[in-house]
């Protein structure tokens, strides 16, 4: 059997339907790669085992008596979950003390489409604690570690998502972003990530930091592997108001491979390239990725967003003022740490979310409960919502001039463990993302190499008009058939040794 | 760097929030808000005289409603499984008084 | 302390009102999907929307929605096509999510009015209507700007700021204290039920001045909201609630006294009842040179007094903002229309039908309409009465305010609708009395027998043989018999003891076995007398 953690979608479902291997056999490869190799990566949180047994079975009960071909198209491919979505019966910790024993009674929208298209679920990844953070290392549960350097963060919040596929452990996984917690990890593992136009995933289920800005999207090796799933999450669910109705064909969009960007408009913003903050390495991928689009028969025309400069700031204000709320419902009543002990609620209530929030939860949940306050709404949540309509217009405009903008995913590569300690320079880890989420349009990360002088992935983020997410795909198809499809990063593919 | 906050100013933050804060933390956590706060200041430097809010990416929601029909609830014990403490089918808390809004 | 009519010579009372009722009739709550129902047992009607689980998410009820587009519409509010829901955070176990969803600045409904037609002895707490005649209107910027003075009373224009559409609590009850009281108590119990049912809300305009204002005007709101069908109002479950703020300034004076916020007023007579004291307390503490305190108070009607809850030193900061998961909330023009088209028959409207279909004076139309019950045995019995119809209104009308408005007020479980007495024989017994065929007094007689014995009026006035003798010469000669038998008293009355009428009434009566028509005795004997 071919090595399980380097196939794709595709390869997966020819093996499984010419019965080169099960649906069993792959699950089980794929638990003892987890079981092997995540000692060093600490990806995972919960690994699902019997679920996977389960969903394989049904997989392969499909094969033998000839129904496989009506299972949808991720039939047998091992997925993942990060750990703000909930699974029944599985634990949702959201990487907190405050939900450590914490089982989900019911499953996310997003979770249940990719069972319903046949995904095997081999278990829940780490992520920084309720999302907060880009490095994975604010989870109450130890780091996750970068499967190209364990020395480095793997990016965040979303870590684990990216490090169980660029370690092989899984084929496609789920992770949730709100300001570039997709992307950015995505970029720093070297593989695919997507964000996808607030509104076309439900979130149902997610547990929420930013209702505003936050929305679920694929991690993957390859960019088809990433379209397979979007074409599994992207539909409309009531159970979301915001979620939208939207005709998509992902893989219509990139069946022309390099062809799929022919005769398209690229944008370049001229302030991202310029951008202080941005290593040297990154900006020379910049360029070159543009070239090779250009030579790919795109047309690379130059935009602006005078107003992204205001992003991070109205982000660190809409961000914190949700995630307040939202975390509000965290109170040792219903479900979570409750310290014990105590005699009056009050006391319990402080204690509980004392010991049961991290630093950085606290500091967020200040913010909001600040930036909310009577008098300060006006100087500041107020102003984030009015520059919201400044950001959203500067897109509008800049798409009237081209179909899709290339821009960094992250500044830098991977850092170290420890090396950002200040949360306001963390906060600068998602300078390139976070109007995106501000303006709720898509993006999405496609590795681009190695970067020159780190010798570590660089991924190069591909930006769309609101609902039309196919566009960053057929850039992001382009980009691959010079770059090759992600690999499994070096140490974690047996076959290497 | 500007103070836009005080330690009381966060220690009110805390108990609005009903996080427990010591010492040490209030300290750090008033050098950090403050750092952040600063990080913010861009957004009162626009001029936005005549620009409308944005409040949701999504615009606005027109009639979106479900209709008035029943849906399975939790049984009892699902609705209580993940509680810290129960009793009598209900949630089991410590006395209120000293809390909210009476 | 003063009397209220005392204190109100000289205090002018601000009084708004804040009405929260639930909307019992929908099936299921505001934002998810579980079924509304009283009485479960705990947390069985719960989900992870109500529960407030990690990752659930809130889709509005459409039902709803249209019954507080409805509440706008029959209360004279603006529809708003454009508003948004808010979040107002502060944690308390009872809530979920430990934040409210409710709405911002702009409510689903604005800037409505509902006129009160105020009369009876409670019109007189209302002590500057001057001397305006009926129809005539206090001038504007005057404190009777807002009131028309009528025959009987007089009306008040009310404002009504805003409605509402949030979400209730859930239930606790404290355990290890005294009688569940939470002082005292050790722990609490919660039970997520009740949290997420539909609730709207209804702020006036501080535009009522005396209890009796605010009485008729709760009274009048849960009419309309009983003929529109959205709530049962239920006020003593708790279903309709109201809260009032009152404030006194001197007659005369234009700025606002600091106002307490009142609250546990859950019959009309403990709304009427707390304001009334309340105003007779900050006067007693104003008048003696103390100052009034922004506080909460609880009405306790056994011991008739308020008592303090909480001190408010500081507005309430609660940290409201849009909720990101509705986003700006739009209502098509389609919808707002579709509601209008479902609007019935309001209280006022109906009132005014009555009196243009069957001439009945404005009074008997506005009680009758009070009740949906009465409005309805009325309307029916109206169609069984055919062609005399009108003659027969006000005594219909009159037996349905006087003697059944008496049994339903005694026995709460009368169903008007389903009893003995159907709109035939309601219609059968105002012929009689119409007809003087039986005195009043026969007819309270043949009511009574025909919710005892089931049975239609004519045949009980047949088996009592109560037939009243209205024939001119039978009563004419009994008439002539009695004054001849009382030369004396017939000498007294001619000097002017005029009370001895009764005396002859009462003779002819007893002559004729209490069959006599007393109308005709009465006018006969007047005019023999008189020879």
């Amino acid at each position: 059997m071919a090595n399980v953690f380097e196939m794709g979608v595709r390869q997966i479902r020819a093996g499984l339907a010419a019965g080169d291997f099960s649906a069993r056999e792959l699950a089980q490869e794929s638990l003892a790669h987890i079981a092997a190799q995540d000692g060093r990566v600490h990806a995972f949180l919960e690994v699902t085992e019997q679920a996977a047994l389960d969903a394989a079975a049904q997989v392969d009960a499909a094969v033998s008596n000839g129904t496989f071909d009506q299972m949808g198209p991720l039939a047998g491919v091992p997925v993942a979950f990060k750990d703000n979505l909930n699974l029944k019966g599985t634990h949702t910790t959201c990487s907190s003390r405050m939900l450590e024993n914490y089982v989900s009674p019911y499953t996310a929208t997003c979770v249940e489409d990719m069972l319903e298209a046949g995904g095997i679920p081999l278990g829940k990844l780490n992520m920084d604690e309720f999302a907060f953070g880009s490095s994975t290392e604010t989870s109450a549960f130890g780091p996750t570690h970068n499967p190209w350097d364990l020395e480095r963060v793997p990016g965040g919040s979303s870590g684990g998502s990216a490090a169980a596929v660029a370690a092989g452990m899984a084929c496609v996984t789920l992770g949730s972003d709100t300001g570039g917690s997709i992307r950015q990890p995505a970029s720093f593992c070297g593989i695919v990530g997507v964000k996808p136009t607030y509104g076309m995933v439900s979130r149902y289920g997610v547990v929420a930091f930013g209702s505003s800005l936050d929305q679920v999207g694929p991690f993957a090796r390859s960019v088809e592997d990433a379209a397979f799933a979007m074409q599994a999450i992207c539909k409309h669910d009531p159970r979301d108001c915001t979620s939208q109705q939207v005709e998509t064909d992902f893989l219509g969009a990139i069946a022309q491979g390099a062809e799929s960007v022919r005769g398209m408009r690229v944008g370049l913003v001229r302030a991202f390239m310029d951008a202080p903050g941005l290593a040297p390495e990154v900006r020379t991928k910049l360029e070159e990725a543009a070239h090779v689009l250009e030579d790919a028969g795109a047309e690379i025309v130059e935009v602006e967003l005078p107003h992204a400069n205001a992003a991070i700031s109205a982000y660190y204000v809409l961000g914190p003022c949700e995630a307040f709320s939202n975390l509000a419902r965290f109170d040792s009543v219903r479900y979570g740490y409750a310290d014990p002990g105590h005699k009056d609620l009050g006391s319990q209530y402080e204690a509980s979310r004392a010991a049961g929030f991290g630093m950085e939860a606290k500091r967020r949940i200040l913010l909001g409960s600040y930036l909310l306050s009577a008098g300060v709404y006006d100087q500041y949540y107020y102003p984030a919502q009015q520059v919201r309509t400044l950001i959203t217009q500067d897109y509008v405009q800049a798409f009237e001039r081209c179909d899709a903008i290339l821009a960094p995913a992250s500044p830098r590569t991977a850092f170290k463990f420890g090396e950002i300690s200040d949360p306001a320079t963390m906060y600068l880890s998602d300078m390139f993302t976070i109007s995106i989420n501000i303006a709720g349009n898509g993006g999405m990360s496609v590795p681009c190499g190695l970067g020159e002088e780190s010798g570590l992935p660089v991924g190069m983020q591909v930006i769309s008009p609101a609902f039309k997410d196919e566009n960053m795909f057929r850039v992001a198809a382009a980009l691959e058939a010079t770059y090759g499809k992600a690999p499994v990063a070096p140490g974690f593919c047996p076959t290497e040794g | 760097m500007t103070q836009y906050v005080t330690e009381k100013d966060v220690r009110d933050m805390a108990a609005y929030a009903r996080v427990g804060l010591d010492e040490r933390e209030l300290v750090q956590m008033t050098e950090d808000l403050n750092s952040i706060i600063d990080t913010l200041q861009p957004i009162r430097q626009f001029n936005l005289e005549g620009v409308e809010p944005t409040f949701h990416p999504i615009g606005s929601l027109s009639n979106v409603m479900r209709e008035d029909e029943e849906q399975p609830s939790f049984t009892q014990d699902e609705a209580l499984a993940n509680a810290p403490k129960q009793q009598d089918g209900s949630f089991l808390i410590p006395a209120i008084l000293g809390g909210g809004d009476a | 302390m003063r009397k209220l009519e005392d204190v109100l010579q000289d205090w002018e009372a601000v009084i708004g009102l804040e009405i929260h009722a639930e909307l019992t009739t929908l099936t299921t709550k505001m934002f998810c999907g579980c079924k509304l129902e009283f009485g479960a047992a705990p947390n069985t009607h719960t989900c992870p929307v109500c529960l407030g689980l990690p990752g659930a998410l809130p889709v509005p009820n459409k039902a709803a929605i249209e019954s507080i587009v409805l509440a706008g519409l029959a209360t004279n509010c603006d529809i708003e096509k454009h508003s948004m829901f808010y979040r107002k955070n502060y944690m308390y176990p009872d809530m979920a999510k430990n934040f409210q969803t409710t709405q911002g600045p702009i409510a689903f409904c604005m800037r409505g009015h509902l006129d009160l037609q105020v009369d009876g002895p409670g019109a007189k707490e209302r002590i500057d209507l001057g001397n305006l005649k009926p129809g005539e209107s206090g001038a504007p910027g005057t404190t009777a700007a807002n009131v028309t003075r009528t025959e009987d009373g007089y009306v008040a224009h009310v404002g009504i700021t805003r409605i509402h559409m949030e979400e209730d609590a859930g239930k606790m009850v404290h355990i290890g204290g005294d009688e569940g009281r939470i002082a005292g108590a050790t722990h609490s119990l919660v039970d997520y039920n009740r949290a997420g049912t539909p609730l709207i809300e209804l702020v006036t305009e501080p535009d009522l001045r005396t209890p009796e204002e605010a009485r008729l005007f709760m009274q009048k709101l849960r009419q309309i909201y009983l003929a529109i069908g959205i709530s049962d109002c239920s006020m003593e479950e708790g279903s309709l609630r109201c809260d009032g703020n009152v404030s006194l300034r001197r007659r005369g004076s234009k700025e606002f006294g600091t106002k307490t916020e009142l609250k546990n007023m859950n019959s009309f007579k403990n709304l009427h009842d707390g304001l009334a004291y309340e105003i007779c307390r900050q006067a007693e503490v104003l008048e003696e040179g103390g100052t009034i305190y922004q506080e909460t108070r609880h009405w306790d009607p056994s011991a008739k007094r308020t008592i303090v809850m909480r001190v408010k030193e500081t507005a309430d900061d609660y940290r409201l903002f849009p909720e990101p998961d509705l986003a700006p909330y739009d209502l098509t023009d389609e919808f707002i229309e579709g509601v209008r088209a479902k609007l019935p028959e309001l209280p006022d409207q109906k009132a005014k039908r009555f009196e243009e279909t069957w001439g009945l004076i404005p009074y008997d139309a506005r009680h009758l309409v009070e009740h949906r019950a009465t409005a309805g045995f009325f309307e029916q019995a109206m169609g069984v009465a055919g062609k005399d119809a009108k003659k027969l209104a006000k005594p219909l009308a009159n037996l349905v305010l006087n003697d059944i408005s008496a049994r339903m007020n005694a026995d709460a479980s009368f169903d008007l609708l389903d009893c003995p007495l159907t709109p035939e024989r309601a219609i059968e017994l105002v012929r009689l009395l119409a007809d003087d065929a039986i005195s009043s007094k026969q007819g309270r007689e043949v009511l009574a027998a025909v919710f005892d014995e089931d049975k239609d009026p004519v045949a009980i006035v047949d088996e009592r043989g109560m037939k009243q003798v209205s024939d001119t010469g039978a009563i004419e000669a009994v008439v002539d018999a009695v004054i001849a038998a009382h030369p004396d008293e017939v000498a007294r009355y001619k000097e002017g003891n005029a009370k001895l009428i009764g005396f002859f009434v009462g003779q002819c009566m007893k002559e004729m076995r209490g069959q006599g028509n007393p109308k005709m005795i009465n006018q006969l004997l007047a005019k023999k007398l008189a020879e």
